[in-house]
C-alpha cells in the first residue's frame, strides 16, 4: 500500500511503541546478558568480571539440570494434555448442539482469571494427604485399603501434581481460542462431508484440524512462554520447589541462586539460558509444524 | 479574621521551627521482620527510645516480606540505620550482606554502657552469645550482629502421653528408637518435622553432642575432615534412622504453605516428637488438640546415659548495614535493647526473651514458657552458632544440600551415604573458594 | 434396526459428553465456592477438614483484611495503575500493530523480529535491571529537581507495565488486523480519508473485538502483577497483590487464615465481574493466526 505521506504515518505509529520497548525491555535484557558475565552478590558494589565462567558452572550443576528437565517435562505434558482436551471440548461445544453451551464456555474460562495464590490454595486443599479432596474420595471408596497418595511429598509425583494444576488453569483459555477459530469455519463444509458419509472423527481430522492449524501453531508458542512463567509462580506458592528441589523449575532456581545463594550473576546466566532456550524451542516448533495454509 | 488566624498559625510554625532546631532533630530508621513476635513491642520500644532521646524520631518499617522490600532499597544505597532480620531468614538478605561484607563492625557497642544501668553491654549479655559464628561471622573476634530474642530448641511432645503407665521419655538414642517401635504398634509415628529448615537447630545440637563444641566449630568453618569424621557420620546416620520413623504425611506438608499441618500431627497424637522452638505453643494456640494435651519439651536424646546433652539456642539478630546515616544513634539504640526496661517491654508485649542476665526472672512462675527456658537448668548445655561467612559459590546452596536433602532421605530416594557425600563435596567447594581469596 | 442402534449410540455418546463437561464444570465451580466459603470462616475452622462448610458468616475477616492490611487503600492504587497502564498500552500498541500488519516499510522485518523476541523475555529477571536504570534516572532527577521522581511513582509503574506487555499485545492485535479485509481501507482512501483517519475511524472500530480481548488479557496481567510493583514501589504505597503478602502466613506466628482468604476474594472479585461482563466479546476477539479472506 504505497501512498503519499505514508512514511511519516508509519514511523510515527511505530516510534512510541518501539521507544518504550527499547527502553524497558531491550536495554534491561542486554544488561541481563552483561551481568551474566559477572560474579556479583547483588547488593554491594563488589563485582568481578568472570567471562563465561557462570555458564561453565551451569553445565555441571545437577540442580540446574534437574530444573531444566522439570521445565521441559512441564512444557511438553502441559501442552499435549491441555491442547488435546481443549480442542476436543471446543469441537464438541461448537459442533454438537449442547444445552448450556454458553454456561460451559463461561465456566471453563474462569480458572484462567484466578490469581496464582487462589489456584495454589485450591490445589493445596485438593492434594492434601488426610483431608485432601482426592485422598478423601479414595478413602471413601476404599476405606480399608486406601494409602494416602503424597501428591506434593513424593518427588516422582510432585511435578505431575504441578502439571495437573496448570492444565486445570489453562484448558478454558485455549478452548475459547480454538472455539473462536472453529467458529469461523463455514458449516457447509461439514454438511458436504456428512453427505459423503464422514463420521465426526473424520470430519474433525479432515476439516477442523487443517483449518485451525495456524491457530494451533500460534498457541504452541503461547504454551512455551506461559508454561515457563506459570510453573514458576505456582511452584513458588504450592511446593516451594520441594521436596528437596524435586519440583524446582527454571525461574524458581534462578531466584534461589540469585537471592538465597547470593549469586546474582549466576542467576542472570540462568536467565540468559531460559531466554535462548524458549526462543529456540519456539522457532523449532514453529518450523516443524509448518504446513501449507489451508483455505476455504 | 482569616488573616488573623493565619498569622497565628505562622507564628506557631515559626516558634516550632526555632524550638525544633534547638534540639537536633534526628531520624533513626529501623527496618525489620514482622514475624512471630508481632510488632507491638517494637512500637513501644520506639516510643520509649524517643522519650529518652529528645529530638529523635524512630521510623519503623516492619513487614513480613522485609527482605524483598529492602533488597531494592539497599541496591539504591538507601540504607536503614538498623536491620532486624535473622541469619537464614527467607530471602537470604542478611546472609547476602554478610557474604558481601556490607555490615558494620559493632564491637564497640559491647563496651558502651547499657543506658542508665552503669554496666557495659558486654557484661549484660549472657556469656557466649557474642562469640558465636552468627554474631562474629568472619571469626576475627569482631562482633557484627547483635543477638536478640533467644529461645531454646529441642523436641516438643504431648506430655500427656508420657508418665507412669504410659510411654517413657527416652534418654538415649537407643531408647528413642525403641520407643519408636513401641509407638508404631499403637499407630503413632515417632517423629515429624515442620520443614527441613528446622533441622538446623537439630543438626547443630546433634553434632555438638556427638563431637563436642570443637568439632562443631570446625564443621561450621568448612573443615572437610570434620564433615567426614566418624562423629559427623554418626550424626547423618541418626537422622537417617529417624527418617524411617517419620510420619508419612510429613514430606508432603513440609513447605511454607502446609508446615502447620505437621505441627498439628503432634496435637492430634499422630506423631510423638517434633523439633521446634519455644514459639510453637503460641503459633498453634488456635488449633484443636487431643483431650488432655499438654506441651512437653526436652533436649535431644543422648548418645549414652552419661553423655552430654545439648539444646541449640536459636536467636535473632539486628545489625547496622554499612552506609547507614545515623550510625551513632543506631549503636545507642542497640545498647538500649539490652536494658531491663527494654527486656521488660519485649517480654510483656511479645513474650520474647532477651539474652541478658536476669531476663528469665521476668517470667511469671505460671508462665508455661518458663518450663522451656529451664531446659538449661536441667543439665542441657547450650549450643550456638551457624556456618561462618563464606564467599558465594554459584550453584552450591549448602543449606539446601545439608537440610533440604532430608526430605529425600525420608522418601528413600537418597541414601545417608550419598547425602553425606554431597555435603562433603559442597563443603569442599566452599573451602576452596575461601582459600582462593 | 440399524438406525435404532445408531440412535442409541448417538445417545450414549451424548451422555458421555455431558458427563465430561459437567465434571469439568464442577471441578471449577467447587473450588471457587470453596474460596468464598473460606473467606467467611473463623480461624479455628481452618484446622481440620478444609472442605467443611463454614459454621457461620464471619464477616469480621473482611473488616480485618481491609483495616489491618490496608487493602482498601491498595485497592485504589491498583485500580489507578491498571487503568492507566491499559490506556497507555492501547494508545501505543494499536497504531504499531496496525502498521506492522498492513504496511510495507523498511525495517519492518527487524521490528517484527524484535517484538517476537520480546515475547520470550520474562519480566521476572529483567525487573532488577529496570530498577537500576530508574535508579540512575533518579540520581539525575535529584541533581536537577532536588528529588527523585522515577521510583515510588504509580505513573512510572504504569509505563513499565504497558511497555513490558507490548510484545504480546502487538502480536495479538496485528494478527487480528491481518484477518480484516483490505477493501474497507481502500474505500476510505477513495473517499479521501488520511491514513490516520482511516485507522482511527475505520480500522480501529473493526478491530474492537480484538482490542477488548487484549484489554481483558492485560487487565488480568496488571491486576495480579506482583514482582515489578514490589521492586519499583519501595515506599508505603502499594498495589493490591503486594499488600496481600502481609496477610500471608508467617513461620513462627499464629496464622490468620480467614483474612488471607478474604484478601484473595477481594483481589478476585473485580476480575470475575469484568470477565462476566465482557465474556461474550471475548470469543469474537480471540481469533489468532487464522487467515480469513
Amino acid at each position: 500500500m504505497k501512498q503519499k505521506g505514508s512514511k511519516i504515518f508509519v514511523y510515527s505509529c511505530i516510534a512510541p511503541a518501539l521507544l518504550l520497548f527499547a527502553v524497558f525491555m531491550i536495554y534491561p535484557t542486554i544488561s541481563v546478558f552483561r551481568m551474566s558475565l559477572y560474579e556479583w552478590g547483588g547488593l554491594s558494589a563488589r563485582r568481578t568480571f568472570v567471562g563465561l565462567k557462570n555458564f561453565k558452572v551451569l553445565l555441571d550443576d545437577r540442580f540446574f539440570l534437574r530444573s531444566f528437565q522439570n521445565t521441559v517435562l512441564i512444557i511438553t505434558l502441559v501442552t499435549i494434555i491441555t491442547l488435546s482436551i481443549a480442542i476436543i471440548f471446543a469441537y464438541i461445544l461448537i459442533r454438537e448442539r449442547i444445552k448450556g453451551e454458553n454456561f460451559f464456555r463461561v465456566v471453563f474460562y474462569i480458572p484462567n482469571i484466578l490469581s496464582i495464590a487462589v489456584i495454589a490454595a485450591v490445589f493445596s486443599a485438593i492434594y492434601a494427604p488426610d483431608q485432601g479432596l482426592i485422598n478423601g474420595l479414595g478413602r471413601l471408596l476404599n476405606p480399608d485399603t486406601w494409602v494416602n497418595i503424597q501428591f506434593l511429598g513424593n518427588p516422582r509425583l510432585v511435578v505431575y501434581s504441578v502439571i495437573g494444576a496448570m492444565v486445570w488453569q489453562a484448558i478454558g483459555y485455549y478452548m475459547v481460542m480454538y472455539m473462536a477459530s472453529m467458529g469461523s469455519i463455514p458449516t457447509h463444509l461439514y454438511e458436504a462431508a456428512q453427505i459423503e458419509g464422514a463420521n465426526r472423527v473424520r470430519q474433525f481430522v479432515d476439516i477442523t484440524l487443517p483449518l485451525i492449524w495456524e491457530t494451533v501453531r500460534t498457541t504452541l508458542v503461547f504454551f512455551i512462554i506461559s508454561s515457563i512463567n506459570i510453573s514458576f509462580l505456582l511452584v513458588n506458592v504450592l511446593t516451594g520447589g520441594g521436596p528437596n528441589g524435586a519440583s524446582e523449575v527454571f525461574l524458581s532456581y534462578l531466584y534461589r541462586q540469585a537471592y538465597n545463594n547470593a549469586s546474582y550473576g549466576y542467576g542472570m546466566a540462568i536467565g540468559v539460558v531460559v531466554f535462548l532456550f524458549s526462543f529456540a524451542l519456539a522457532g523449532l516448533v514453529s518450523l516443524v509444524t509448518k504446513r501449507d495454509v489451508v483455505q476455504y | 479574621m482569616l488573616r488573623k488566624s493565619l498569622s497565628i498559625c505562622l507564628l506557631g510554625l515559626l516558634l516550632f521551627a526555632v524550638i525544633g532546631s534547638a534540639v537536633q532533630a534526628q531520624t533513626l530508621k529501623i527496618a525489620g521482620l514482622d514475624g512471630g513476635w508481632g510488632r507491638e513491642h517494637w512500637d513501644e520500644l520506639a516510643r520509649r527510645f524517643e522519650a529518652a532521646n529528645p529530638g529523635v524520631t524512630v521510623e519503623l518499617t516492619l513487614a513480613q516480606n522485609i527482605a524483598d522490600i529492602l533488597r531494592p532499597q539497599i541496591i539504591a544505597r538507601n540504607y536503614p540505620d538498623i536491620i532486624y532480620l535473622a541469619v537464614g531468614s527467607a530471602g537470604g538478605l542478611t546472609d547476602t550482606l554478610i557474604k558481601e561484607q556490607a555490615i558494620l563492625d559493632i564491637t564497640d557497642v559491647l563496651d558502651m554502657e547499657v543506658p542508665g544501668e552503669g554496666v557495659k553491654v558486654r557484661d549484660k549479655i549472657v556469656p557466649g552469645f557474642t562469640d558465636t559464628l552468627i554474631t562474629n561471622p568472619y571469626g576475627d573476634g569482631k562482633t557484627y550482629l547483635a543477638p536478640l530474642f533467644y529461645s531454646p530448641c529441642g523436641l516438643f511432645y504431648n506430655a500427656d502421653l508420657f508418665g507412669p503407665g504410659k510411654y517413657q521419655l527416652p534418654e538415649t538414642w537407643d531408647e528413642f528408637f525403641e520407643l519408636g517401635n513401641q509407638a508404631q504398634q499403637d499407630g503413632i509415628a515417632l517423629f515429624t518435622y515442620p520443614t527441613t529448615g528446622y533441622f538446623d537447630a537439630f543438626f547443630y545440637a546433634l553434632l555438638t553432642q556427638l563431637g563436642g563444641p570443637e568439632l562443631f566449630n570446625r564443621a561450621m568453618n568448612y573443615d572437610v575432615a570434620a564433615w567426614e569424621s566418624p562423629e559427623a557420620t554418626r550424626a547423618f546416620e541418626i537422622i537417617g534412622e529417624i527418617a524411617k520413623y517419620t510420619h508419612p504425611n510429613t514430606v508432603a506438608q513440609a513447605n511454607v504453605a502446609n508446615f502447620t499441618k505437621n505441627q498439628q500431627l503432634i496435637l492430634d497424637n499422630q506423631a510423638l516428637f517434633i523439633p521446634n522452638g519455644t514459639w510453637l505453643p503460641n503459633e498453634m494456640k488456635d488449633a484443636p488438640r487431643a483431650d488432655g494435651f499438654e506441651w512437653g519439651f526436652m533436649a535431644l536424646p543422648k548418645q549414652s546415659k552419661d553423655g552430654d546433652s545439648y539444646s541449640y539456642t536459636f536467636f535473632e539478630q539486628m545489625y547496622i548495614p554499612k552506609g547507614a546515616r545515623q550510625v551513632d544513634l543506631a549503636k545507642k539504640f542497640i545498647a538500649f535493647m539490652y536494658t531491663d526496661e527494654a527486656a521488660q517491654v519485649i517480654y510483656e508485649k511479645a513474650g520474647a526473651v532477651q539474652p541478658i542476665l536476669g531476663a528469665s526472672e521476668l517470667m511469671a512462675d505460671d508462665d508455661p514458657n518458663k518450663l522451656f527456658y529451664t531446659i538449661y537448668d536441667d543439665g542441657a548445655k547450650a549450643s550456638m552458632g551457624a556456618f561462618a561467612a563464606a564467599p558465594p559459590v554459584a550453584g552450591v546452596d549448602l543449606a539446601s544440600i545439608l537440610f533440604g536433602t532430608i526430605d529425600s532421605v525420608v522418601n528413600g530416594d537418597v541414601t545417608v551415604e550419598q547425602w553425606q557425600k554431597d555435603v562433603v563435596n559442597a563443603v569442599a567447594k566452599i573451602r576452596a573458594a575461601i582459600d582462593a581469596q | 434396526m440399524n438406525t435404532q442402534r445408531a440412535l442409541y449410540r448417538e445417545r450414549f455418546a451424548k451422555a458421555i459428553i455431558y458427563i465430561l463437561l459437567i465434571a469439568l464444570a464442577i471441578s471449577i465451580i467447587v473450588p471457587l465456592f470453596w474460596v468464598f466459603s473460606a473467606s467467611i470462616k473463623e480461624n479455628s475452622e481452618f484446622y481440620g477438614n478444609p472442605w467443611s462448610l463454614p459454621k457461620g458468616l464471619h464477616w469480621q475477616n473482611y473488616r480485618d483484611a481491609i483495616r489491618k492490611a490496608r487493602l482498601g487503600e491498595y485497592f485504589f492504587n491498583s485500580v489507578f495503575v491498571t487503568a492507566l497502564s491499559l490506556t497507555l498500552l492501547i494508545a501505543v500498541a494499536v497504531p504499531c500493530a496496525y502498521v506492522l500488519a498492513r504496511f510495507n516499510f523498511k525495517g519492518r522485518k527487524i521490528v517484527n523480529l524484535l517484538f517476537m523476541a520480546g515475547l520470550f523475555v520474562n519480566v521476572n529477571y529483567i525487573v532488577v535491571p529496570i530498577f537500576l536504570m530508574l535508579l540512575g534516572w533518579n540520581d539525575i532527577a535529584w541533581e536537577i529537581l532536588g528529588r527523585g521522581i522515577f521510583l515510588d511513582n504509580l505513573v512510572v509503574l504504569s509505563v513499565v507495565y504497558a511497555s513490558t506487555n507490548l510484545p504480546f499485545t502487538i502480536y495479538l492485535l496485528s494478527n487480528y488486523f491481518r484477518t480484516l479485509s483490505r477493501s474497507f481501507e481502500e474505500a476510505a482512501y477513495i473517499d479521501g480519508a488520511s491514513h490516520f483517519k482511516t485507522m482511527l475511524h475505520v480500522m480501529v472500530p473493526m478491530a474492537k473485538p480484538s482490542i477488548i480481548t487484549v484489554i481483558l488479557f492485560n487487565f488480568l496481567a496488571f491486576w495480579n502483577e506482583y514482582i515489578i510493583a514490589l521492586t519499583l514501589m519501595p515506599g508505603p504505597r502499594k498495589t493490591l497483590p503486594v499488600g496481600l503478602v502481609n496477610l500471608n502466613q508467617a513461620q513462627r506466628a499464629a496464622a490468620d487464615y480467614g483474612p488471607l482468604y478474604t484478601g484473595l476474594v477481594i483481589v478476585m472479585l473485580p476480575v470475575l465481574i469484568l470477565y462476566i461482563m465482557t465474556q461474550k466479546r471475548l470469543t469474537q476477539g480471540m481469533t489468532i493466526g487464522g487467515i480469513k479472506e
